[in-house]
């Protein structure tokens, strides 16, 4: 059996590597979640996005920090950008642009291309953005206000809407929270928080929007009732009369004040129907030509209730016109404004209803055909239609509780969006699980002897001839079906089962949400199933140490960095087991490790530290862990009595001034098919080809300079270190180590002290590969011992460990890496295939090992025995051809990490990417060599041998005949 | 009896052919010419040993030798042309290359395997020593085309001499220690 694979090896590394993805394959092999993150109730709305245009888009900034359009139509996203975190997002009406504020910049952007128009960077915390409304129609674009926190001040500029330009500033005088800015055409008003946190007393400042100066300031009294922004409910809504509103501490009562008169303090009473108000949100149209009246939705545990309440602009009184009655469940209450008129859309877990702001009756009416596995409504943006007179459309973009993002159109569900699925944090592949029954049978079948293994064999076979009936019955659909699809993995949808091929595989997903998801790799990447694992509370990030997935039983255990894991179930999302977080100490890392109990997972605590385990469940390998100040140390566990106690083997502290960033090892799955590198006059250089491998990067800032090193995990030992000068530690250093091979990325400088060799300025990748002698045909110190050991390598005492031999090369790289992988294949034969994540291009690429490899001649051409090694001439710029990156036209944003796993054919590795998209694919790095590609075609080939058997029938026995006649004629 | 009536003409045309050489009359023979009939031929030759004396065995045997000599020395006569033409096939691996190895191989063997039936006829009692040696000599040659055979493939690389070749045996060390990486 080896030699078949080592010669395939050979032949393989011969071979010229794929650099491309077929036309054919692209959008059918992978697959994406263009995600844009959950949307935020108060950046979502739907715009039109240019004046002329009857045709809305919906438009978001999420709680990621993506700006995005999807069409409403279809649900597909229109255009991305990302930006710094969460921020503000407002639609200059009338015009095609949106101001979105996030960090501490204010930007443009064309709503139709999502093209940046202006942006401008300030030196405080953008607090809000507001779009100044102009009385005239036609001024010109119109002016942005930006409201920013500057030294715990508030600060408010107004921007020219044409550039960004500041037209004029005006600077708090006092140490206040800004809260938000709200505007009606005559004046400007400034809303801060006032007094000690835990009870603000609330400040509108009223400026004069041409010059931007103070004009009067009033504060009202809402000490005991404001502890935070959040309890403020509404500032402004951009219309005729903009509010301030907040609740009392009970939520009995509603507190409203019309900004700009300073003395009416209105409370309106909330009415509680069953149980206590959990929830107050309140609705009011954006439009300055709107009618001033505003709703009051008001949420318990068991229903929900609206209150319409109308401004009359004359008095400045605030009176109730109508009230929305109580329905069970949660609903979401959308506002949306046709020219002077407004509707309220009330969508109940039984039906959606619009109502018009001036009256309570019922504009249309239509029960709610959403499915019940996305949960309630939380909240969502509308747009109501008037057909006729009397006839109305309403679409509604609604966020659910379980953060699915449902497009409902007249109670239907136009699409959905997984937008839960955003924002990933860690991910895992999982087997199918076989069925239970049989991979019983199967291991019973291995432990009793052969002779009653074999009878027992004989009586399943027999006990599954029922089968056969149904089994000869699909035959011809199967053989039919197979030679017209196209497509390898095409089978039963809806059916979680193993494909011959190994492409179906699940990679289970967690969110910083708190969610986990179950995707199926050889189905386009379909959610399969969902979970919500924890709660995680808002601003935080759940925080994923570990998933580890037992293959056997089909259950995935994820650890999180708060001591809370949960046992899932791979195939159906059902949770097993749950610890919330809190109860086990914190965790800082987590590790698979075999024990005399089985293999489980081991969670490390703070500074590196496992803590005392019992005796039975002791790794039976020694451990590397990060201490406190991230320092590299090996562990091993001691026996006392019934517990193991971990004991320091050895640390690796890096020298002063350096700070390690990153410990790479080898990965888990890294088999290697041939244990040496043939050269061109047929020598063999053999590999190092040590399992415990370490690559740790240390950088010093102050001196510029990074420094890689290579450990031996078990001893501790340096087995070989390099150092860059002229880093930029700020730009992403990024490495990663199979096989007998390690390489890296950073940006380097040219210093002004180098002299003689050429130095380059610029992203650089370094590869490096481990040999074990520098002599051809030599297996190094350890000669031909068949094994090796990191503590004792020779019989000497305290020997030296073999130092691997080194050789290195340094290519230049067009742009930053973040995040760098190698492809897994079952048996290692496969070339493999480095994926470089490029943030700015927001792509993939694979870069071929035969592009990286350090032994290429430098400087001339190779001779044709290299060229037969597959060595080519070095060249010292890798230029990301568009071939090579696997993404192709896909734009995948926010990749955070991405993993592989090896499918059942050799030729192929499975990919994964998650971050803010999820992304998938299967790569073949040597090329498709053990499977049919899509463009055979099998039709003809059928049809051919048709043909042929057609053509051999009817010319026999002519020719037969023919034969039998010339005979008769010469004899 | 009356005697039988004499056979009819065509009984008579059919029995005795007329002549196949229809312009032996008045043409005489170039000079030089022998008749080729086969007839006549196979007359002459019957004759002719017919004439010959018998040969003694020492003459035969002394005959005999020279004949296995030939067939000795034969396959050598090859080798030359064998040569020129695997030096100009080149050493990639093409059909007309691996047909030529393959002759270079084939030939040796049945050669070697078919010593003693080459010189089954040639052996007798009186030269039973001498064609021992000539046999050495045979299976001498025989080899040597068989190296030149081997040469060829060598040169394309198909003879297992390298280290590389037997790469495929070798095995990684086994590791006695593992650590797991935590981080």
């Amino acid at each position: 059996m080896r030699l078949p694979l080592n010669l395939l090896a050979l032949t393989l590394s011969i071979l010229p590597s794929t650099l491309a993805v077929f036309a054919d394959e692209a959008y059918s092999i992978d697959y994406q979640h263009e995600l844009l993150g959950l949307p935020q109730p108060h950046t979502t709305f739907f715009h039109r996005p240019r004046s002329d245009e009857k045709a809305t888009l919906l438009y978001t900034l999420s709680d990621l920090g993506v700006l995005g359009a999807v069409h409403p139509g279809t649900g597909k996203v229109v255009w991305r950008q990302i930006l710094d975190g969460e921020g503000y997002l407002r639609a200059v009406e009338g015009e095609g642009t949106l101001v979105s504020g996030t960090g501490k910049s204010v930007q443009a952007w064309d709503a139709m291309s999502g093209r940046g128009k202006w942006g401008n960077y300030f030196t405080g915390q953008v607090k809000d953005i507001e779009v100044m409304e102009t009385a005239a129609v036609g001024e010109g674009e119109k002016d942005i206000l930006a409201l920013f926190e500057e030294d715990r001040k508030a600060v408010l500029r107004r921007l020219k809407g044409a550039n960004g330009d500041v037209k004029w500033e005006y600077r708090g005088s006092t140490e206040d929270l800004p809260l938000q800015v709200s505007t009606n055409v005559k004046d400007v008003f400034v809303v801060s928080l006032h007094g000690a946190r835990g009870g603000y007393n609330l400040k509108v400042s009223i400026l004069d929007p041409v010059t931007g100066k103070k004009v009067n300031e009033y504060t009202l009294t809402a000490k005991g009732d404001v502890h935070a922004p959040e309890d403020v409910l509404l500032v402004g809504a951009n219309s005729a009369a903009p509010i301030i509103a907040w609740t009392d501490k009970t939520m009995k009562n509603l507190k409203v004040n019309i900004l700009g008169k300073s003395g009416s303090l209105q409370s309106l009473p909330l009415k509680e129907s069953d149980g206590e108000i959990v929830k107050v949100t309140i609705h009011a149209p954006e439009l300055v030509q709107s009618m001033p009246h505003f709703l009051v939705h008001s949420q318990s545990a068991l229903s929900n209730r609206a209150d319409v309440y109308h401004i009359d602009l004359a008095t400045g009184n605030i009176n109730k016109e109508y009230e929305l009655p109580k329905l069970p469940g949660k609903g979401a209450v959308s506002t949306s404004s046709q020219d002077a008129n407004v509707y309220f859309t009330r969508t109940t877990q039984d039906e959606v209803i619009i109502v018009s702001s001036a009256s309570h009756g019922i504009l249309g009416r239509w029960p709610i055909m959403v499915g019940k596995h996305h949960g309630s409504f939380v909240h969502g943006v509308a747009e109501v239609v008037q057909r006729s007179t009397d006839s109305y459309a309403v679409r509604s973009a609604i966020l659910m509780s379980e953060e699915d993002w449902v497009m409902v159109r007249n109670g239907a569900e136009a699409w959905t969006r997984v937008e839960g699925l955003s924002g990933a944090v860690a991910a895992e592949w999982a087997e199918i699980p076989e069925s239970e029954s049989l991979a019983k049978t199967l291991e019973a079948e291995a432990h009793s002897n052969p002779l009653s293994a074999y009878i027992h064999r004989c009586k399943r076979h027999i006990n599954d001839l029922h089968n056969l009936p149904g089994y000869l019955q699909e035959l011809p659909f199967r053989i039919i079906s197979s030679i017209l699809s196209t497509d390898v993995t095409s089978h039963k949808p809806d059916v979680l089962v193993r494909d011959n091929f190994g492409f179906h595989k699940l990679a289970i997903v967690a969110t910083q949400r708190g969610r986990v998801y179950g995707l199926d790799s050889g189905n386009q990447g379909v959610v399969v199933w969902s979970l919500k694992a924890f709660d995680i509370s808002a601003g935080k990030k759940w925080d994923v140490k570990g998933i580890w997935v037992d293959s056997s039983n089909g259950i995935a255990t994820i650890r999180g960095a708060d001591g809370e894991y949960i046992l899932v179930q791979t195939l159906t999302g059902k949770a097993d087991e749950k610890m919330d977080p809190g109860h086990w100490p914190p965790v800082q890392s987590a590790a698979v490790v075999d024990s005399p109990a089985g293999p489980w997972i081991l969670p490390i605590g703070l500074d590196g530290n496992p803590g005392d385990i019992p005796a039975k469940w002791t790794p039976k390998e020694y451990l590397v862990v990060q201490g406190k100040g991230g320092e590299v140390k090996g562990l091993k566990f001691d026996i006392q009595g019934p517990l193991a106690v971990p004991i320091t083997a050895w640390t690796f502290q890096p020298p002063v001034g350096q700070k390690i960033v990153k410990v790479m090892s080898r990965p888990a799955h890294d088999p290697v098919a041939s244990i040496g590198r043939v050269l061109p006059n047929r020598t063999v250089m053999y590999k190092y080809l040590n399992p415990n491998l370490v690559l740790v990067t240390a950088v010093s800032e102050a001196a510029a300079i990074a420094t890689f090193y290579l450990l031996d995990s078990v001893s501790g030992d340096m087995l070989h270190s390099t150092t860059h000068r002229g880093v930029d530690t700020t730009q992403p250093i990024t490495s990663a180590i199979s096989e007998n091979w390690f390489v890296y990325s950073l940006w380097s400088d040219i210093l002004p002290t180098t002299s003689g060799l050429p130095a380059s300025k610029g992203y650089q990748l370094v590869v490096t590969e481990l040999y074990e002698s520098d002599v051809p045909n030599d297996r190094g110190p350890l000669g031909a011992s068949s094994n090796s050991s990191s503590l004792e390598p020779s019989d000497v005492a305290n020997a030296e460990p073999a130092l691997p031999h080194v050789i290195s090369q340094t290519f230049l790289i067009p742009e930053s890496i973040s995040h760098m992988s190698v492809t897994q294949t079952r048996q290692g034969i496969t070339v493999r295939q480095l994926l470089c994540t490029l943030t700015s291009s927001n792509s993939i690429v694979g870069i071929p090992r035969t592009i990286l490899n350090p032994s290429r001649p430098v400087g001339r051409d190779p001779t044709p025995a290299e060229a037969e090694e597959g060595l080519f001439r070095y060249q010292p710029v890798i230029e990301f051809d568009p071939k090579m990156i696997l993404t192709h036209r896909r734009e995948v944003i926010g990749v955070r990490d991405v993993i592989t796993t090896p499918a059942l054919l050799e030729s192929t590795s499975l990919v994964f990417a998650y971050g803010i998209d999820v992304f998938g694919t299967r790569v073949a790095p040597s090329a498709a060599f053990d499977i049919l590609g899509k463009s055979f075609n099998k039709m003809s080939l059928v049809a051919t041998v048709t043909a042929l058997g057609i053509g051999v029938a009817v010319l026999a026995p002519m020719v037969r005949k023919k034969q039998i006649n010339g005979r008769m004629m010469t004899a | 009896m009356a005697p039988p009536p004499p056979p009819p003409q065509w009984v008579i045309d059919l029995s005795s052919p007329p002549a196949s050489k229809p312009k032996s009359s008045g043409i005489p023979d170039p000079p030089g010419f022998t008749p080729t009939s086969t007839g006549s031929k196979k007359q002459q030759g019957s004759s002719k040993t017919v004439v010959r004396a018998p040969l003694t065995p020492a003459e035969m045997d002394t005959l005999k030798l020279k004949k296995a000599w030939e067939v000795a020395l034969a396959p050598v006569k090859q080798l030359p042309m064998t040569a020129i033409m695997m030096y100009m096939s080149g050493n990639s691996l093409q059909i007309f290359s691996i047909m030529m190895v393959g002759m270079a191989f084939k030939n040796p063997i049945m050669g070697l395997m078919a010593t003693n039936q080459a010189f089954e006829k040639l052996e007798s009692e009186g030269i039973k020593s001498k064609i021992t040696m000539v046999k050495a000599v045979y299976v001498a040659m025989q080899l040597l085309a068989l190296a030149l055979g081997i040469w060829k493939v060598n040169g394309m690389g198909l003879l297992p001499t390298t280290r590389s070749d037997w790469l495929a045996w070798e095995t990684a060390r086994d590791p006695l220690e593992i650590a797991i990486p935590a981080f």
